[in-house]
């Protein structure tokens, strides 16, 4: 026990005394944040979605204050916060916004742990924990989605939960675990309910602690580059600070956004107006999608025909994306040169890559404002190229400031990846041949230069 | 393991057993139906070029019959009903039901008039449908159709004759023995369908709710008196409009005189010149034919026709069907009442009732019009520009057109207003929404507006003021509601804004606090360096 501390006197002396709290802020003291190579605003998303994620829990409580699962409760209840209940307005939009914001910063946050390759030894767990966490906050956005039981959001979690039936030999089971029955009834709300208040923040409770506690041991990831040292910025106060800082205008603009658009920005798969009361019985409308983050996998599923390879198509689709998403989780793994310290510009140019694909696929699927009936190829054609050259404009402005700013020099597969797209979006070729021609002459190409074993030119931040 | 085998063995043999069991009852049912010689010689005969009469796609088809149907093809073949290969051909070709099919092999009228062999001339039918549209065609689909023919009314029903036995036969007694006669005079005919129709007993045998006056009603109809006085044999009679060979219940909308047909039915011969030549109306006037043109745009025939709502009156809702006469200026507004019945015992209690008498007027016509009577519209009130009331009270009452004409405006001016505000607070109840505030008592007051609105529309045929102003009250009581309820929802809105403003004040200025705070830190932690 600590006894020796400047500030004896009060309740911090009295706790101080018997806990021995002065070695742990002498400790975050002497952590520091790593200063120098990239600018400091990566290193606050994680506080960032923390951030969010306690706005979730406050409100999330508050909300559960006066909602009440059941067939003629669910959608009543939520319609009187909106309407009756003090400030229950206020505590929804906050409640909706900022579970938009958290999936948002996460995934920003994702990408640039990524781009940084600061999950690289030792900080594997750090990359695990986090990518977990990932999969909770979308588990947190799916489950939540049907508790208002409205029309759009029974649809949306029908075609939702119909997808596991792909999986083979368990689909069907699956199917009826997720659901509680062969359709998704009031059983299914329950479960949700029980999933969205009890079950995932227990598991996200334990995965955040953990993610915080190899933070704290192990700091945060210095940038990759060779031979300089960096300086850093003691983590208390002053980072802490910081970070309390950003909290406050986040919370700001949280109000903010509340009061302005309390149910929401009207986006794709973003917005939050209650609408009529789901209706089992009511024939499902067209053009239900998603929440926007998974506006890709709706496009992609989309993209895939009903066969393929002897295999159903959405079949192939689900199995192409739990292996992009398992690739994506091993990736401290798979790239080896990060693991010895060393650039490894290959990687950072797949994450560019799939920022690309994810990105084409999100626009395509919200329409971007273009009404496509399944039967119009017209305008899906027209969207199509829309979102190309939207996403070849993002990409243009991202490969200039990579090869200019930061002397990028390998640019392969993101390259490939815009070829694909320029050629569905602008050529107007099937999305699914332009990509097994791409992904076969990607292949070749990554054989014959030998470029994986060699590495790329340039220095890379 | 011998056991096993053995056991096994036994199991395989027993199902062999019980298909080859199953297999030869079925069989047998199929080749109880030995194909009759006569019959076989039709199936297989061929045409001067050689070529088979019976297609190959016929013949699956009686294939794939069961063997009584076949057995009914046998006999009625041996028996010589059938007796053309061109017979069976087209017969064969119609692909009926089994159901029909046995009503078909089981009526000697029908096989005997399609048989060539027996008849020819007038008498002869054909079943091949090159024929549609000449006198010879059959159609014998349509007829299976009939309601009578599903009630075993078949062809001798009408006709005469025996359709299991003896061939000749002589007509009905109320048939006119004169082919042409019947065609050209057809004053016979209500009579005749009245020999079953007009009989209660009977007709309760099938349809027990089916109404059995229509004779009665139709011999002091307008259409009735003209056929059965011999002023018009084109008056319509039960044919025109029921048809004759496939008749419908009238409630099937197959029926030609299914709600949703019955203007084009009427229009047949109302809309026809040539028909309607020489019709003339009360006055003397020729009867115009432009009613159905007129109703098709109207009001009564956008609901029926175009939204489908079968309960809009159709030309029979106002003039009747058998009994079909013209509404007379005394009965038009007794039948706009049968629907309207408010707005009638409103202007039943007002002074236009005594006026409207006196001058002879029809009451809700002389206002509203009739074949192309259009929605009504406020603007029907408006004084401004001359107007309906206006018009007439300039026309007809001088002396009391200023007062007139200022209720009317009063009338106008009130409705509008409440009309205008529906509109409106549809749109601020919107966009109130969409700032997340609590539109349910104002989606509530407008309800009651829409309601009070459209009693207050409707007490306008009272033509009174202050009886108007007392319904009314309720829908401007509403407006001025509506109005408090939108200032209360905008002040909380402007609440929301504020406390928005000072949160985000003191949040800013904790920012500011913590931000002065670190750079005193910094500065302290670099001196200390």
């Amino acid at each position: 026990m600590s006894t020796a501390s400047p500030r004896s006197g009060g309740i911090f002396g009295w706790l101080d005394e018997r806990y021995g709290i002065s070695p742990l802020i002498e400790y975050m003291r002497h952590k520091e944040v790593p200063l120098g190579a990239h600018p400091m605003v990566w290193y606050y998303l994680g506080g960032m979605t923390l951030f969010f994620f306690v706005c979730q829990i406050i409100t999330g409580v508050l909300l559960l204050m006066y909602y009440q699962p059941g067939e003629t409760t669910s959608y009543e209840s939520i319609h009187y916060i909106a309407t009756k209940v003090p400030f229950g307005w206020l505590i929804r939009a906050i409640h909706c916004w900022s579970a938009h914001l958290m999936i948002m910063s996460l995934i920003v946050h994702m990408f640039s742990t990524m781009l940084l390759k600061a999950y690289r030894p030792p900080r594997e767990l750090t990359w695990l924990t986090g990518f977990g966490l990932f999969g909770i906050a979308l588990g947190f956005g799916f489950s939540g989605y049907l508790l208002p039981w409205n029309e759009l959001s029974y649809f949306a979690t029908s075609v939702g939960t119909d997808s596991v039936k792909s999986v083979p030999v368990i689909g069907h089971w699956m199917l009826l675990v997720m659901r509680g029955g062969e359709d998704v009834t009031i059983n299914t709300l329950y479960r949700f309910f029980a999933g969205h208040v009890v079950i995932l923040p227990l598991v996200c409770f334990g995965l955040i602690s953990t993610h915080l506690l190899v933070i704290q041991r192990q700091g945060m990831a210095p940038p990759i580059h060779a031979g300089t040292s960096t300086h850093g910025m003691p983590f208390f106060p002053n980072f802490a600070m910081r970070d309390l800082l950003l909290w406050l205008i986040c919370l700001t603009v949280l109000a903010t956004l509340a009061w302005l658009m309390p149910y929401g920005p009207k986006l794709p798969g973003m917005e939050w107006e209650l609408g009529a009361k789901a209706n089992p019985l009511a024939p499902a409308y067209p053009g239900i999608k998603p929440e926007w983050y998974f506006l890709w996998i709706y496009q992609l599923l989309k993209e895939f025909p009903p066969n393929l390879m002897g295999m159903e198509g959405p079949q192939v689709c689900l199995l192409l994306v739990n292996v992009l998403m398992g690739s994506w989780a091993l990736i401290p793994w798979l790239d080896r040169k990060a693991q010895r310290g060393k650039h490894s510009p290959t990687f950072t140019d797949v994450g560019f890559a799939v920022i690309y694909f994810l990105t084409f696929l999100t626009l395509k699927a919200s329409d971007l404002g273009v009404a496509v009936t399944p039967t119009n190829d017209a305008a899906t054609a027209i969207v199509a190229s829309y979102c190309a050259w939207v996403t070849l404009g993002i990409a243009g402005v991202t490969t200039l400031t990579r090869f200019f700013l930061y002397r990028h020099r390998y640019f392969l597969l993101s390259a490939a990846v815009l070829t694909h797209i320029a050629l569905h979006g602008l050529v107007g070729w099937s999305y699914l041949t332009v990509g097994a021609v791409t992904v076969v002459v990607t292949a070749i190409v990554l054989t014959v230069s030998g470029l994986t074993r060699s590495g790329a030119e340039g220095v890379e931040s | 393991m011998k056991m096993r085998r053995l056991l096994m063995a036994i199991v395989a043999a027993s199902m062999f057993v019980t298909t080859s069991w199953a297999e030869p009852d079925a069989k047998d049912a199929q080749e109880a139906f030995t194909m009759p010689e006569a019959l076989q010689k039709l199936i297989s005969s061929v045409d001067d070029k050689g070529s088979a009469v019976i297609s190959a796609e016929a013949k699956t088809y009686f294939d794939g019959l069961p063997s009584h149907a076949k057995r009914l093809f046998g006999e009625a073949v041996t028996n010589e009903y059938i007796g053309t290969p061109t017979q069976l051909r087209d017969l064969l070709s119609l692909k009926l039901n089994t159901s029909k099919l046995e009503l078909v092999l089981t009526n000697n009228c029908l096989l005997c008039h399609t048989n060539s062999a027996y008849q020819n001339g007038p008498t002869l039918f054909s079943l091949d449908p090159v024929a549609a549209g000449s006198p010879s065609y059959m159609d014998l689909k349509l007829l299976l159709n009939d309601v009578h023919m599903r009630h075993k009314l078949a062809c001798a029903g009408c006709h005469g004759g025996d359709p299991t036995g003896n061939m000749a036969h002589d007509h009905p007694a109320e048939w006119p023995a004169d082919h042409d006669q019947r065609i050209a005079d057809p004053k016979w005919i209500p009579q005749f369908c009245g020999r079953c129709h007009s009989d209660a007993k009977f007709m309760g045998q099938f349809n027990p709710s089916l109404p059995t006056d229509q004779l009665d009603k139709y011999k002091g109809s307008h259409h009735g008196r003209a056929l059965l006085e011999g002023r018009n044999p084109r008056a319509a009679q039960c044919v025109s409009c029921h048809g004759v060979h496939g008749i419908q219940a009238a409630n099937s909308p197959a029926s030609s005189v299914y709600a949703k047909r019955i203007p084009e039915t009427c229009g047949k011969c109302h809309g026809d010149p040539k028909v309607m030549a020489g019709v003339k109306l009360d006055d003397g006037s020729p009867i115009p034919t432009d009613q159905y043109e007129k109703y098709k745009t109207s009001v009564h025939g956008r609901a029926l026709l175009e939204k489908g709502d079968i309960g809009a009156p159709a030309c029979n809702g106002c003039h009747g069907n058998h009994a079909a006469a013209p509404a007379e200026v005394s009965s038009v507004a007794q039948i706009c009442r049968t629907c309207h019945a408010r707005n009638g015992t409103l202007f039943d209690g007002s002074r236009h009732k005594q006026a409207f008498e006196k001058n002879g007027w029809p009451e809700c016509e002389r206002c509203h019009s009739n074949h192309a009577i259009t929605k009504t519209s406020d603007a029907m009130l408006d004084t401004s520009k001359g107007g309906l009331c206006a018009d007439c009270h300039d026309r007809f009452a001088k002396e009391k057109a200023p007062t007139c004409k200022a209720t009317a405006a009063h009338f106008h001016d009130t409705i509008v207003g409440m009309s205008k505000a529906t509109v409106d607070y549809k749109g601020i109840a919107a966009d109130l929404a969409e700032r997340g505030l609590d539109i349910e008592p104002l989606d509530d007051e407008r309800r009651n507006l829409d309601d009070a609105l459209k009693t207050s529309r409707s007490q306008i045929h009272s033509f009174d003021r202050s009886d108007f102003d007392e319904v009314a009250k309720t829908g401007l009581d509403t407006v001025a509601k509506m109005k408090v309820l939108t200032e209360t929802a905008e002040q909380d809105y402007s609440t929301r804004g504020h406390g928005l403003l000072v949160a985000a004040a003191m949040l800013a200025l904790l920012s500011l606090g913590l931000w002065l705070k670190i750079r005193s830190i910094e500065r302290d932690q670099r001196k200390g360096r």
